[in-house]
């Protein structure tokens, strides 16, 4: 068991005139939710977001059809085959629908079974960031009431006649005493379950990776004193790794010689569709979807990149996303991202291109996509400017006809901010700390 | 690069202070061969950079309506960017920027409604300004051009803007306009940050709406230095926003009064709504009391020793409009100040209305008695990208309540506070120890009353404007 934040994705590809009717069918959805939002709260207790479009045909490499796709994505807690469970509980009637419109969808579907096995065929793997790691969904509403009761009972505090030399261990004390004896708040006193078993799920691939390369570097030296098959396969990991990887870096930049190409921007008519589903006061979400810029190392790179990038996640901090995921599609020549933001696209956008060192890392990830800007080296820009990045996000813009977010009021700083204050009940802290801590009420 | 200042419009450079009396007109065409005329007619009264006005000051910006009424060509109005052709009353934009509810374009007196350009004249006194309009009044009259909307202005004693706090202290520094090398540590501004045609921040020209090269028949404008094709029309230009913000000044002090028990300590609440005290000197830099030595002072950040906001509140709206070198988001000083630095702009505006009381001491301020006279600012501010510059700062840091991670609070001064049973911007959260302070229901104390993007363009752009084919 744990409460690691997990993504779903699932594709298929569909005929492209049957686009418009599977487009109609979830937006029929999305203005459903509007009435029957609490079903959907209670009935997907492990669901966080839910992105489900279409993506009409693209071409890639100037002559390719990519073909056109549903694409369903959720960010969950949790267990996959739980999720699933949930998702098909619900949701049979509408995945039946948009799902059946694709021949990908098998014809002699009979219920359940069928379709837990349809959604876990078609799901592919991504790399997923969540920004409020270990939170489930009725987490982020106690957490919230937790932290308004305490804010509420402890008003009298400030009331005191010298509220400000009240020691801070007095006042932690007093807090910890009103939550203790608040039999609506009191699950507060508990530990918060799986903390350590998240941590240690979460970091064990790097470890193990980590390890490999260790005891690979080890075995290099051992070669010369053992001569053990062992040894001498253990010993080729790592050098093997580095030649493979600066080995694509080389054959990556003989491919960013190739001249560069813009891609079509999206009018002004387009960008205004996109933003006026833009209407939540507190997040947003955003999918970018582009070809990879032509030539099989590009494909290459940004698989092992991506897959880099898995095994730090726990580490990654990118501001004001809720959750985000990266996937390739189409035999790797499809980018897929999808964010989950407080605010506006506009806004979140610019937390990219604004900072020097978040660009290059981005560059990283989205370089590969046709019509971003041009680099060197990976994540040195050439000639084209920052900007550019801007138009590339918003050139591969696409609808998002139908999205679910369950948690509709937090950001992503206040769940941060709720969850630090739950963590630091009933725990030992010098005064400095607790000071720290008060200011999270 | 240097600055071509006999290409510019003098407001990018001064506030023209020393011109007391300042009229801002809006005003529509009737006809553009007409409106083409009385701009070749303008365009030698308008005040360039180079020039230091003693007695009027006169400078001309045009919405994207009033453009497309010239007959510009339809790429060249294509190139502007799309903030600008929608227009700040559009409904795409009403979202972005918060006007919604009280401040909904549908309630505002002008911007709403069809203007074309603003003409901005400044005087020396108020018969320079009555002579300046009558000359002027000849000229548009005669050239069939419609005076829509007049908006009057009055600088207030001490710089004061009406709530009684010192204004205009803050203002970026653009690099191009130092005579000396300003030393490594003072942050400035390359000039593409706020004025067209030079580099900005991203190393980059500012976007700018441009001319294919055939059109340019007269050779007025430069080549576009990316561009070779292009005829750069943005160059020595500018974006101009407006908005006309009514001040509810008696609301404001009443709200201040009702919070706290004696004058002092609703002085101290509205100046942690602020992030400065009345006398302009900063909160960060004396937190206790006003120190009237610190009243001019910018040189503060909040990284080092307010990261919690217990000196400069997180959401006072000098901290929301520019975090300076703190943003909760982000994890290091530095990266808070490089991405801060891009959401920067010019400010020009001026005040209108009568003050309450002469010297706008907030003590006097809260006696007074309630009136019916209309009194607020004209905010004016100038960048070369409007969405990255104005509308960010107006979104993201001024409307968004959960900015640097609090829960309900838009900017006290300025943000739209509402609550509508399922969201709320109407709080004013304030660090304190032991336990942080909430004020709630916070009533506006602006209302927008109207406003307008403009193209603020440089002289021989508006040369290109009067006299294109
Ligand atoms: C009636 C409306 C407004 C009032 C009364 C007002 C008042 C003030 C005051 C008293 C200051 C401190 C003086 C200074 O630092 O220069 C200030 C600063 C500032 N205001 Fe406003 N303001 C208003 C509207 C706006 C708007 C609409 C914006 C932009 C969205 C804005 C952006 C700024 C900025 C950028 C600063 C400088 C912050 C800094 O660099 O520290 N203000 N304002």
């Amino acid at each position: 068991m744990s409460t690691i934040h997990r993504g779903l994705t699932v594709t298929v590809t569909i005929d492209e005139d049957k686009l418009s009717n599977v487009n109609a069918l979830l937006f029929q959805f999305r203005n459903d939710l509007k009435t029957n939002r609490d079903q959907f709260e209670k009935s997907l207790p492990g669901t966080f977001f839910i992105s489900w479009l279409t993506l009409p045909s693209q071409i890639y490499n100037e002559t390719e059809r990519l073909p056109a796709r549903i694409i369903l994505m959720t960010s969950y807690v949790g267990d996959k085959q739980e999720h699933l469970n949930e998702l098909v509980d619900f949701l049979a009637p509408q995945l039946n629908q948009v799902f059946g419109e694709s021949h990908e969808f098998p014809d002699n579907y009979k219920g359940k079974a069928d379709m837990l096995n349809f959604l876990n065929k078609k799901s592919v793997a991504n790399t997923f960031y969540s920004g409020f790691k270990f939170l489930t969904t009725s987490d982020v509403a106690k957490e919230k009431e937790l932290k308004s009761a305490v804010w509420e009972h402890a008003q009298q505090l400030n009331a005191t006649n010298d509220a400000s030399q009240l020691s801070p261990s007095y006042i932690k004390r007093q807090i910890e005493d009103f939550v203790a004896n608040n039999p609506a708040l009191n699950w507060a006193v508990e530990e918060i379950p799986f903390a350590r078993q998240n941590k240690i799920q979460m970091l064990l691939p790097l470890v193990l990776l980590g390890l490999v390369m260790a005891t690979s570097i080890i075995c290099i030296v051992l070669c010369f004193f053992i001569d053990a098959l062992f040894v001498k396969i253990m010993a080729w990991v790592f050098p093997l790794f580095v030649i493979i990887m600066g080995g694509l870096l080389l054959l990556l930049r003989q491919n960013e010689k190739n001249p560069h190409m813009a891609s079509e921007e999206l009018s002004d008519e387009e960008i205004r569709k996109i933003v006026a589903l833009e209407t939540h006061p507190v997040l947003n979400e955003m999918t970018v979807i582009a070809p990879l810029k032509k030539g099989w190392v590009r494909r290459a790179f940004l698989f092992v990149s991506l897959k880099l990038v898995n095994f730090l996640t726990y580490f990654t901090y990118i501001p004001t996303v809720h959750t985000a995921r990266w996937l390739q599609l189409d035999k790797g020549k499809r980018l897929v991202f999808i964010a989950n933001f407080d605010n506006l696209s506009e806004a979140y956008a610019h937390d990219f291109v604004d900072s020097e060192k978040r660009t290059k890392n981005m560059a990283v990830i989205f370089s590969h996509a046709f019509g971003f800007p041009a680099t060197r080296w990976l994540i040195h820009k050439q000639y084209n400017h920052r900007s550019k990045y801007m138009k590339g996000v918003r050139a591969h813009q696409k609808i998002t006809q139908f999205w679910y977010c369950q948690n509709q009021y937090e950001s992503v700083e206040n769940l941060k901010r709720n969850r630090a204050f739950r963590e630091g009940l009933f725990k030992e802290m010098d005064d400095e700390a607790i000071k720290k801590w008060l200011l999270t009420i | 690069m240097e600055l071509e200042k006999e290409d510019i419009q003098g407001l990018m450079v001064r506030g023209h202070g020393n011109l007391t009396s300042a009229r801002f007109l809006l005003y529509n065409c009737t006809d553009p061969k007409g409106s083409c005329d009385f701009l070749k007619e303008i365009t030698p009264l308008i005040t360039h950079a180079e020039e230091k006005p003693e007695e009027e000051a006169i400078h001309i910006a045009f919405t994207y309506e009033g453009l497309a009424f010239l007959n510009l060509p339809a790429p060249v109005l294509n190139s502007f960017c799309r903030e600008f052709k929608e227009g700040m009353s559009a409904e795409q934009r009403n979202s972005v920027l918060g006007d919604i509810g009280d401040n909904d374009p549908e309630n505002w007196t002008w911007g709403n409604d069809s203007i074309h350009f603003l003409l901005m004249v400044y005087a020396k006194d108020q018969a320079q300004l009555d002579k300046s309009m009558l000359r002027i009044k000849e000229q548009t009259d005669r050239c069939g051009i419609k005076l829509i909307h007049t908006l009057p202005t009055g600088l207030l004693q001490h710089q004061k803007e009406h709530f009684g706090f010192r204004d205009d202290i803050s203002r970026p520094v653009i690099r191009e306009l130092l005579k000396e090398a300003p030393p490594e540590t003072a942050t400035t501004f390359p000039a593409g940050e706020f004025i067209m045609g030079y580099k900005n921040l991203y190393d980059e020209y500012a976007p700018a709406p441009f001319v294919p090269q055939e059109l340019d028949k007269k050779e007025f404008l430069p080549y576009h230095p990316d561009y070779p094709e292009r005829k750069d029309l943005g160059k020595n230009g500018s974006y101009l926003i407006f908005r006309q913000m009514h001040q509810n000044v008696h609301a404001f002090w009443k709200y201040m009064k009702e919070q706290t028990d004696e004058k002092a300590a609703a002085i101290k609440l509205a100046s942690k709504m602020v992030g400065r005290w009345p006398d302009g000197s900063p909160l960060s830099l004396c937190p206790m009391q006003p120190d009237s030595a610190l009243s001019e002072s910018n040189d503060f950040g909040f990284w080092d020793d307010d990261q919690a906001g217990l000196k400069c509140p997180m959401g006072a709206h000098i901290r929301r409009t520019n975090p300076r070198d703190h943003l909760v988001t982000e994890k290091s000083k530095i990266d808070s100040t490089e991405m801060a630095a891009k959401h920067q702009m010019l400010r020009k505006g001026r005040p209108y209305g009568p003050p309450i009381t002469p010297a706008l001491d907030p003590n006097d301020i809260m006696d007074a008695s309630e009136d019916e006279q209309e009194r607020g600012l004209h905010f004016i501010c100038m960048v070369t990208d409007i969405r990255r510059q104005f509308e960010f700062v107006q979104n993201n840091w001024v409307s968004f309540h959960k900015f640097g991670g609090l829960e309900n609070d838009a900017d006290p001064i300025i943000g739209n506070h509402y609550n509508n049973g399922k969201f709320n911007t109407d709080e004013f959260s304030v660090p304190n120890y032991p336990i942080r302070k909430k004020y709630k229901n916070l009533p506006n104390f602006t209302l927008i009353k109207g406003g307008a993007y403009f193209f603020f363009p440089g002289i021989k752009a508006l040369q290109y404007i009067a006299s294109h084919d």
